[in-house]
């Protein structure tokens, strides 16, 4: 066991952990922060994707070793700012979630591309989402939300 | 009871290596994948753990006259949006894994777990890449296709680390790449072949050709390539057949769960065929 510190959606924290304990794990089981799901386990789904610093990570395949100092942005973090709202509005408006477990990874994939890439095209959408998996929407929702925001998002700054 | 050491400094790390026997853990994406147990519990390492993924020192590309350098700590995503790097690795990169995975994973992680199916190592071969080994003591260059021996067997000693990629500079070599897996993001190889050539005057003065996923090792062999350089691109085409029959020699793909041995023989076959028959 080791004092690991970190940052969690702007909030320092210090735990005492296992160095090769998943992230995925610290972030549901030691700070309750459910909204980042488990879906494969094994880096092939991105149900569990966080932002570190600036870019997305599969958490089930980091060991909390890897983020000492880094920040990380959840979805739980990520849902109180205007970026958030504009994303989740354009997934409500195109059924882009269903049973909604994909749709947190899905949000913070896409909100890293646009970051990056404001105006992609549908061929640059479908490759940033390509480690994301959906079950029930079949993808073409999910990429008309994303080409949606990109074409009428305004002048929102990423 | 497994032991965590997190170096701050490349010294540290080394100092580490030469003291315990250690899995040395850059992004994970393997490691983290085969020693995972269940959800809550800890992954189950049955030896020391050294941790490199934060190493600066490790981070970084850069050129000179000999060629491109990248650090061992370079993540792919970073490696792949980096001019210096030449393009058929960036098309490997670009469909290799996924983006998340891509920013997490480095090249020098594809190397070192040295699985047949390691895409990154299809294209270093190909370009002749070599790696630099640090130990505490000094270091040493190697060729990767001597630095790989079989199946995730790699020469590495218990007290070394991989500090670079060093890939010489071919601006002239024209390349080729295809993948064939299962679906666009995220498959296993099924078959990759990565192919060079340069041809001047209508002669084709560099041919190289390197096959992943078909045999133990990256397949490449420079003997039957200096067979046919010299060649028109005529006569290249001509003697196709034979290009077939001698890299097929080299070919022994296995039966498993995600192809064949004689589809994945055909379609490299197939391939070899299509990049012999582009070159003009």
């Amino acid at each position: 066991m080791e004092n690991i510190s970190f940052y969690v959606d702007d909030k320092e924290v210090i735990i005492d952990v296992d160095p090769s304990t998943r992230l995925l794990d610290v972030l549901r089981i030691k700070l309750h922060i459910t909204g980042v799901k488990e879906g494969c386990g094994e880096g092939a789904c991105g149900a569990c994707s966080v932002i570190v610093d600036g870019v997305c990570y599969d958490s089930c395949l980091t060991p909390v070793a890897n983020v000492i100092g880094k920040h990380i942005t959840t979805i739980e973090g990520f849902r109180n700012t205007p970026q958030y709202r504009i994303i989740a509005d354009a997934f409500a408006d195109f059924g882009a979630s269903q049973c909604g477990f994909c749709t947190p990874g899905m949000i913070l994939n896409t909100y890293t591309l646009l970051k990056k890439n404001p105006h992609p095209t549908e061929e640059e959408v479908r490759v940033a989402l390509s480690g994301n998996l959906c079950r029930c929407t079949g993808y073409n929702a999910i990429v008309k939300a994303v080409l949606d925001i990109a074409e009428n998002g305004g002048d929102i700054e990423w | 009871m497994v032991k965590h050491y997190i170096p701050s400094t490349l010294k540290e790390a080394l100092e580490v290596l030469d003291k315990h026997d250690c899995y040395i853990m850059a992004g994970g994406t393997d490691l983290m994948v085969v020693k995972h147990q269940r959800s809550g519990l800890i992954p189950n390492f049955d030896k020391d753990v050294c941790y490199i993924s934060n190493l600066e020192e490790l981070q970084y590309i850069f050129e000179d006259e000999k060629g491109v350098h990248i650090g061992a700590g370079t993540k792919f995503s970073d490696i792949e949006e980096n001019e210096l790097v030449p393009e058929i690795l960036k098309q490997i990169i670009h469909e290799l894994a996924s983006p998340n995975i891509r920013n997490m994973a480095t090249m020098a992680g594809n190397i070192a777990n040295a699985s047949p199916a390691g895409d990154s190592i299809v294209g270093l071969y190909l370009l002749d890449a070599e790696l630099e080994l640090v130990n505490i003591n000094g270091s040493r260059m190697m060729p990767i296709k001597d630095f790989i021996f079989g199946v995730r067997k790699i020469h590495r000693e218990k007290n070394e680390l991989i500090k670079e990629i060093f890939i010489p500079h071919h601006d002239d070599l024209n390349t080729y790449w295809r993948k064939v897996g299962s679906r666009a993001a995220e498959s296993i190889s099924k078959i990759t072949f990565a192919g060079g050539y340069e041809v001047e005057n209508g002669k084709v003065k560099d041919l190289r050709m390197a096959f992943g996923s078909v045999s133990i090792t990256c397949v490449r062999d420079r003997k039957t390539e200096e067979k046919y350089i010299g060649m028109s691109v005529e006569e290249l085409h001509n003697h196709v057949e034979d290009i077939i029959k001698d890299m097929g020699k080299f070919v022994t793909p296995i039966t498993d769960q995600r192809s064949t041995k004689e589809y994945r023989y055909k379609v490299a076959m197939n391939i070899l065929k299509d990049f012999i028959l582009t070159i003009e």
